[in-house]
């Protein structure tokens, strides 16, 4: 995908002209559910996309952006200790990236597809952080992939419209972790607060509220 | 001796045509002026993808401009653009004006200005009054309040925005204005 400049005019809505994307079922229900709060405050984790800020500002939005994920792909060497017999991922140093957020206070975080990147040991430790900046009600919006799909590890997703994502693939890696399961993730967060969406791209999207 | 002009001859150029002006005779017409036309403009063929253009900043004559070799540690307070080239540690006020950190230019600063457009590199909290200008060679950390960001796609940005909308900045006159006469706090 080239890049393209993209002018934030926050004040205006998002064209619908540019909603080429996929729509969204979990977003779909996301925005319902966060329909009566004003500034919703959204940590994005995905790479900086003028279309997702612009999207996220014209909603009104207190966005924190830190792109946690393209660091995880390009230089995935650096999260790991290498220095014993087993490589062990490096869960500070990745938390690290993160840009600063006061505790508990966040609407809601756009993980996109981080916990297919990650370790399966490591899920619970960082879905506990992202939690810990949550404000209780809060979600987070993450995508898992299904067990049939084995390649597009770096797959980039950025929003075009509130309700529409658009996905594109720089190359296609396979994924290097296990799959994460639903029931993985029902182990840390609150029971019952787990709404998944099934969808045709051979990812689940998941909303963990808080 | 030269031969006397005979003024009944009619050599003259503009006798001639007097003398073609009879009482009555419709006058000739006026030469009419009209501006050369602009030349067919050639339209390039569409390309696909929108160009980023991205124009190096300049060094107007009415700014302060800190140079490659500059690193200054302070706080600086001016009325006039401000171009960093160089370095610079500390604190930027230019309340009415703007700020531009050229490709070269690392700042590490708070900076309050009218507007920040960014090449370079910059670590610290930037309000501005009416925008915010990040180029795809800009690299920020940081937190931004402001009326309204542009970011290019290539930018580097980790930290957090907030935008300042009018009815946030003046509750209290539009509270008035809608007759409620209550202390503004519940607009929204």
């Amino acid at each position: 995908m080239q890049a393209t400049s993209s002018r934030i005019l926050p004040a205006e809505p998002a064209s619908s002209e540019l909603s080429s994307g996929l729509p969204s079922p979990a977003l779909e229900w996301f925005w319902k559910y966060l329909g009566d709060v004003r500034q919703p405050k959204i940590l994005n984790c995905g790479p900086l996309r003028c279309s997702t800020v612009q999207v996220l500002l014209a909603r009104n939005a207190k966005l924190y952006q830190g792109d946690i994920i393209s660091p995880l792909l390009n230089q995935n060497g650096n999260f790991w200790d290498s220095s014993g017999k087993t490589p062990v991922f490096k869960v500070h140093d990745f938390l690290a990236e993160f840009p600063r957020v006061p505790a508990a206070s966040l609407t809601a975080v756009f993980c996109w597809h981080l916990f297919d990147l990650l370790p399966i040991g490591v899920v619970p430790q960082v879905m506990e952080k992202l939690m810990s900046w949550t404000a209780p009600g809060g979600v987070l919006f993450f995508m898992l992939r299904e067990p049939y799909l084995h390649t597009g590890v770096d797959a980039q997703w950025w929003m075009e419209s509130l309700k529409a994502i658009v996905s594109a693939r720089l190359a296609d890696r396979p994924f290097p972790n296990p799959v994460v399961t639903s029931r993985e993730i029902e182990k840390v967060v609150p029971p019952g607060s787990l709404k998944v969406f099934l969808t045709r791209s051979g990812r689940r999207e998941i909303l963990a509220l808080k | 001796m030269p031969r006397p002009l005979n003024r009944t001859e009619g050599n003259m150029w503009w006798e001639k045509d007097i003398k073609k002006l009879q009482p009555g005779a419709e006058l000739p017409a006026r030469p009419v002026w009209t501006p050369p036309r602009a030349a067919p403009v050639e339209h390039p063929a569409k390309e696909p993808t929108l160009k980023v253009v991205t124009p190096m900043p300049t060094n107007p004559s009415n700014s302060t401009v800190l140079g490659r070799s500059v690193a200054f540690h302070g706080e600086l307070t001016a009325n006039e653009d401000l171009l960093i080239e160089g370095q610079f540690d500390g604190t930027i006020h230019l309340e009415d004006h703007s700020v531009t950190v050229g490709a070269g230019g690392e700042v590490k600063a708070e900076i309050h200005a009218r507007q920040v457009i960014i090449y370079g590199k910059v670590n610290g909290n930037i309000s501005a009054r009416e925008k915010v200008d990040i180029r795809k060679t800009g690299h920020v950390l940081g937190d931004l309040t402001t009326a309204g960001v542009a970011i290019e796609d290539g930018a580097y940005f980790k930290g957090s925005i907030e935008i300042q909308r009018e009815e946030n900045l003046v509750p209290a006159r539009v509270g008035a204005a809608a007759g409620g006469g209550g202390d503004g706090s519940s607009i929204g």
